[in-house]
């Protein structure tokens, strides 16, 4: 069983790995969606391995509307939304992919090198794992959860006035 | 051990991936898409912080539903000041934006 999850953990990793790479890779801003949604995806899968399954179905949910949406920005705003031109538009890559290199490595050693203490192998099944979820957000974590749904609410009105046009008074 | 490894990799991985292209992209969509794929490694690290170390104490998930609003939050405001800049400059390249800081 052990062995069969590490497998799959190190299948959907790779998965997920390439096609977060292959977003910034294709010249296609629809693929580049697509691609962010497929990796965002098979995190809920590997969410799904480690039996969180109330998270996994929400991150999968989650992300196909908002890549899609993404998608719909996509075409929307692109000169190039096909990438049909092979137009550059990347900056600064060197800096990009050092700073992004030396993060990765930094993280991968602190990964490799802390305590991570013991490991626990079993876990509860998902209709206690709800319950229990379910008692953290209605007593300890209730300010955090009503705060996230506040804000929520105030990004809602803030990107529809943002969103809006300027209307000039002067005359 | 071997699995907690793996998953943290990934999100490490994952992680810089996001840093790069967040960092090297010239459109505002595609910067956003940079930081969701940060927003993403950090959720990953989170559920498994929560599996293998501490599977009884439910505010890792909770600070997973945060991060997923936080995700939501972002794409709402990022698209917002998207469609602003492209209604009045037609362009939402990020290289064309100086005119912001005046």
């Amino acid at each position: 069983m052990v062995t069969t999850k590490i497998i799959f953990l190190t299948v959907f990793g790779l998965a997920a790995i390439w096609f977060g790479w292959r977003v910034f890779r294709t010249s296609s801003m629809v693929r580049s969606a697509l691609s962010l949604l497929t990796c965002l995806t098979i995190l809920g899968l590997i969410f799904f391995v480690m039996q969180a399954e109330f998270l996994a179905v929400l991150q999968v949910m989650m992300m196909a509307t908002e890549m899609s949406i993404m998608a719909i920005f996509m075409m929307m705003f692109m000169m190039d939304p096909g990438g049909m031109s092979g137009m550059d538009m990347t900056h600064q890559k060197n800096l990009s992919i050092t700073l992004g290199t030396i993060a990765g490595i930094l993280v991968i050693f602190a990964i490799g090198f802390a305590d991570w203490g013991e490991i626990v192998v079993a876990v509860s099944d998902a209709e206690q794992q709800n319950r229990d979820l379910g008692m953290e957000v209605m007593k300890r974590s209730m300010m955090i959860f009503e705060t996230a749904g506040t804000s929520i609410l105030v990004a809602m009105i803030v990107a529809a006035a943002t969103a809006l046009p300027f209307k000039n008074k002067k005359k | 051990m071997i699995e907690l490894y793996i998953v943290l990799t990934t999100g490490a991985v994952l992680f810089s991936i996001g840093l790069y292209g967040a960092l090297s992209q010239t459109n505002l969509v595609m910067i956003m898409m940079g930081v969701e794929l940060m927003l993403g490694a950090a959720m990953l690290n989170l559920v498994a912080f929560w599996r293998y170390l501490h599977p009884e104490t439910y505010s890792l998930q909770m600070f997973v539903l945060v991060g997923m609003t936080v995700m939501a939050l972002e794409a709402a405001v990022g698209f917002a000041i998207g469609t602003q800049r492209f209604r009045t400059k037609g362009s939402v390249e990020m290289e064309e934006a100086s005119d912001m800081k005046e």
